[in-house]
């Protein structure tokens, strides 16, 4: 079946680039008005995307793939650009669509009273249409350049406060060690191009040459490593997850748009995107698999000691990327996609409460708020929702993608099933901790919190319904959309003692945080007070941070500083002395023009001189 | 042994560099000057030794150094009379510290 | 090279030569040599004399007499006068342009042994010469024949010079 609307999802993109433009051209004029322009575009763009994806949704639609628009060309070789819609593209384009759409009107209260907010408003813009563009990319090149783009405006946004020098560094942070794993990824791409035929680079060519099994083995282990080099880096797994947590110095929407639900989620998308190169080598799948479970459980243990609210989230979102890098590794495709979608909307919502909190009483430290229930009720309903979806409580949609991925690994992956599950543990320990920190017991002295505008309430509420029922997408009782995604049919597999460990599992962790935080009838340096350096551990973040400071950091900067005085005395001084010397033959210059005929004489006689003896020199030689 | 044309083109560049050291070195403007004269007759002695001595002799060199003459006089009389203007403007007829062009 | 320049000093015009030369060279050198402004010029008058005899030499009496009246005479007296009106230490002070007078020096060497060396390796075949009778008169035909455009336009030029002269060099105040 064809599909009429996905010829115009071009378009999708299109309508934020637009909002972009115009924003930054007339920026200062629009001020007000800017914002609405800004969500109306989202909102056209959504609208496209929903139907797009509604369309898709009612058949068996092939893939459209538009791929004319001639590039480059060079000799034999072209590359054309273009877009394709798959359904797993015209998911993403929803989910992407939706949460910006959520995110710029959340921002429009948020944002306020922010001098720069059409600026921040057209950085959205540009991010939106990035990544969109990432979404919809026809070749590796085009995913690439527009994989950079957003990175690019993640720096712009996570930087967007400049004046405070935390921001800055995490700016700064984030740019260079997602960087890192561009480089891997750049280098995967190069070798793709060198080993494909016709050196094609669109994702269906890949997709058939790996079928026909026209790339050596070794070098397809080799390719898969390299980009998912490329989704560590992006998608924040260890051992370059260190930046996502620091990027929380951006504006809080920021971090539930680019942080939490679309871009990091880009290197989840990314191995989803190639996953027929994953497939073809089980080495590269079995890395994936581990680094994703280790993370997974590695970041939601150090979740566990933080005290800021958004790092809190921002752990849990690397713990959970790491769930999806687990499904995805152990060939469990479907539930790896099915968790992404979730946990954008339930992990979205989770941030944008938590900005809402942030905007009510104007601090990030978990220990200083309480109370908040009575105070703000939108609030603290949706974020228990958020919670409850994250901690995998029945029927959360969090319940269903987290027990697809367990009981995926329930077959044949013990030990990372044992991993996810004690992750499972964490998370629902640490959530119930935030919680019942920011929402219950008391007020501290002198706290003046109340509820946030509709602008920002719509947005948690909207959410926190999708929250509540993505999930039902996916259950063991109706996989109808793993048929839709793979295209292959999928049993219906109700893995009871699965759906029970885990249920159990989120309920001991939600219990031990209510006792320790809610009831606090266990008190709450039970742990810490008897191992103080595991605390200390998990709240340095098992001092990741200080090995690499102490390992490349000050390493590099030695080596810059070397570089630097070469520059300085070597490269710099040879242009100096060149300036010199120019400064020089200036000064003899103006000491030539002295005014006094008699020195022009002179010097036109000696002119003169050296001319005859040049024309006459070839004489004597 | 007839005349030849050498010494007196000789005589002529020696003449003619004196002047030109004169003309480059000397301070007062009216030695200047006089360099000039003795330049230009350095000139004036090529021409007619060449009118007599050079492979195409005719009269035609004399009468060129005729004009020339008269170009050197007008020459001396109008130099002697910027001078004159410039004493009287500066109070000083150094070339040395005519240097206005440096402006 | 000694009997060559016997051989040179033998023939009478090359000794009148050999005169004139020597006074037109010492001429030059104590223009250049001497302090005060008035012995200069002097100094130079005899180069110029000497070069009257050098035309005369070279069968050109008439420009000979034209060098002793407008150069020894004119010019001189020109010169004499443009003193008297401006003030001289007469003192030419000693050079305080050292390396200018160094450059100087080595230019001007130079110019002359390019000039020496361009004179000495040219071939310069003289062809006969007919001085006519009466030079004077021979000059005079020439002037108002073929030449009288170019002697017209000389005397315009000497009226506009010397008018010239006479405006730049008069008081303002007049």
């Amino acid at each position: 079946m064809v599909s009429d609307y996905s010829q115009y999802a071009w378009l999708i993109p299109l309508f934020p680039l637009l909002s972009f433009l115009i924003l930054t051209a007339f920026g200062r004029q629009t001020k007000e008005f800017g914002v609405y322009i800004s969500i109306v575009a989202g909102f056209i763009s959504f609208v496209i995307a929903l139907l797009i994806f509604f369309e898709r949704l009612g058949g068996n639609m092939e893939n459209y793939t538009w791929n004319q628009f001639e590039w480059l060309k060079v000799g034999d070789f072209s590359l054309s650009m273009g877009f394709e819609v798959t359904n797993l593209n015209a998911l993403m384009l929803v989910i992407v669509t939706l949460v910006s759409l959520v995110v710029n009107i959340y921002s429009k209260g948020y944002m306020h009273d922010d001098d720069r907010i059409t600026v921040f408003f057209s950085y959205v813009a540009l991010f939106t249409f990035s990544m969109l563009g990432l979404v919809i990319s026809v070749n590796v090149l085009m995913f690439y350049i527009f994989w950079e783009l957003v990175g690019v405006c993640s720096f712009l946004l996570v930087g967007f406060w400049y004046f405070k020098p935390e921001a800055k560094a995490a700016a700064k942070k984030a740019f260079i060690v997602t960087r890192i794993g561009d480089v891997g990824l750049f280098i995967g791409m190069l070798l793709l191009f060198w080993y494909m035929p016709a050196h094609a680079l669109d994702f269906t060519s890949i997709h058939n040459a790996i079928m026909d099994a026209k790339i050596p083995g070794n070098i397809v282990t080799l390719i898969a490593i390299l980009i998912f080099v490329g989704a560590i880096g992006k998608s924040g797994q260890f051992p370059l997850h260190t930046w996502l947590p620091d990027a929380m110095e951006g504006p809080t929407p920021i971090s539930a748009l680019i942080h939490a639900a679309t871009m990091v989620a880009a290197g989840v998308y990314l191995v989803a995107r190639t996953y027929d190169i994953f497939s073809a080598s089980p080495t590269a799948m079995t890395v994936v698999a581990v680094i994703g479970g280790f993370t997974a459980i590695f970041a939601a243990t150090i979740g566990v000691a933080q005290n800021d609210i958004k790092r809190i989230l921002a752990y849990s979102t690397v713990s959970q990327l790491g769930y999806m890098m687990l499904a995805l590794g152990i060939g469990a495709y479907t539930a790896g996609i099915f968790h992404l979608f979730t946990h954008a909307f339930f992990k979205a919502l989770l941030f944008l409460g938590s900005g809402s909190v942030i905007h009510a009483v104007h601090t990030q430290d978990i220990h200083e708020m309480g109370g908040l229930a009575k105070k703000m009720k939108v609030t603290t309903w949706t974020f228990a929702i958020g919670a409850l979806a994250l901690s995998g409580i029945v029927p959360f949609s969090g319940f269903w993608s987290k027990d697809a991925i367990l009981s995926a690994a329930w077959h044949g992956h013990p030990v990372l099933f044992w991993v996810g599950l004690i992750a499972a543990f964490f998370t629902a320990f640490y959530m119930s901790r935030l919680f019942f920190c920011v929402f219950a017991g008391k007020a501290p002295n002198g706290q003046k919190a109340h509820e946030s505008p509709f602008s920002m309430t719509m947005p948690l509420v909207v959410l926190a319904v999708l929250a509540l029922l993505a999930g039902f997408v996916f259950t063991p009782f109706n996989p109808w959309m793993g048929t839709w995604l793979t295209g292959d049919a999928v049993d219906e597999d109700a893995n009871w003692a699965v759906m029970i460990l885990s249920t159990l599992v989120g309920f001991a962790g939600i219990g031990l945080g209510w006792l320790m935080y809610g009831k606090r009838s266990i008190p709450v340096d039970f742990i810490s007070g008897k191992a103080p350096w595991l605390h200390t551990l998990l709240y340095r973040k098992y001092f990741i941070d200080e090995l690499y400071d102490v390992v490349f950091v000050r390493s590099l900067k030695r080596i810059g500083q070397w570089f630097n005085r070469f520059d300085d005395y070597v490269v710099d001084g040879a242009v100096r002395a060149l300036a010199r010397g120019g400064f020089a033959i200036g000064q003899l210059g103006t000491r030539l023009q002295n005014g006094q005929v008699q020195s022009y004489g002179l010097i036109m006689l000696l002119g003169l001189l050296i001319l005859a003896l040049v024309l006459a020199g070839g004489r004597f030689i | 042994m007839g005349m030849v044309i050498s010494p007196y083109l000789t005589l002529a560049a020696i003449l003619f560099c004196i002047g030109l050291y004169g003309a480059l070195s000397k301070k007062s403007a009216i030695v200047v000057l006089l360099s000039i004269e003795l330049m230009l007759n350095a000139a004036n002695l090529n021409l007619v030794a060449f009118a007599k001595l050079g492979v195409n002799p005719s009269l035609t060199g004399q009468i060129f150094s005729l004009f020339t003459i008269t170009v050197a006089a007008a020459e001396a009389a109008v130099g002697i009379a910027i001078l004159i203007l410039l004493f009287r403007n500066k109070g000083t007829a150094d070339v040395v510290q005519m240097d206005t062009m440096k402006q | 090279m000694l009997s060559s320049i016997g051989d040179f000093l033998s023939n009478g015009s090359n000794i009148a030569f050999f005169i004139f030369a020597l006074f037109a060279i010492g001429g030059a050198v104590f223009m250049i040599s001497f302090t005060r402004v008035v012995h200069m010029v002097t100094a130079l008058t005899f180069t110029f004399l000497s070069l009257a005899g050098l035309f005369v030499l070279l069968q050109a009496e008439f420009v000979a007499f034209v060098q002793v009246l407008i150069y020894a005479g004119a010019i001189t007296i020109l010169m004499i006068f443009g003193i008297m009106m401006t003030r001289h230490d007469n003192e030419e002070e000693q050079p305080i342009r050292p390396a200018h007078n160094v450059w100087l020096g080595i230019g001007c060497v130079g110019l002359f042994a390019v000039l020496f060396y361009a004179i000495q390796h040219s071939d310069f075949t003289p062809g006969t010469f007919d001085p006519g009778m009466d030079n004077t008169l021979a000059i005079g035909t020439l002037l108002y024949n073929q030449y009288v455009i170019l002697f017209e336009l000389m005397s315009v030029l000497l009226t506009v010079a010397f008018i010239g002269a006479v405006i730049i060099a008069k008081r303002e105040e007049d």
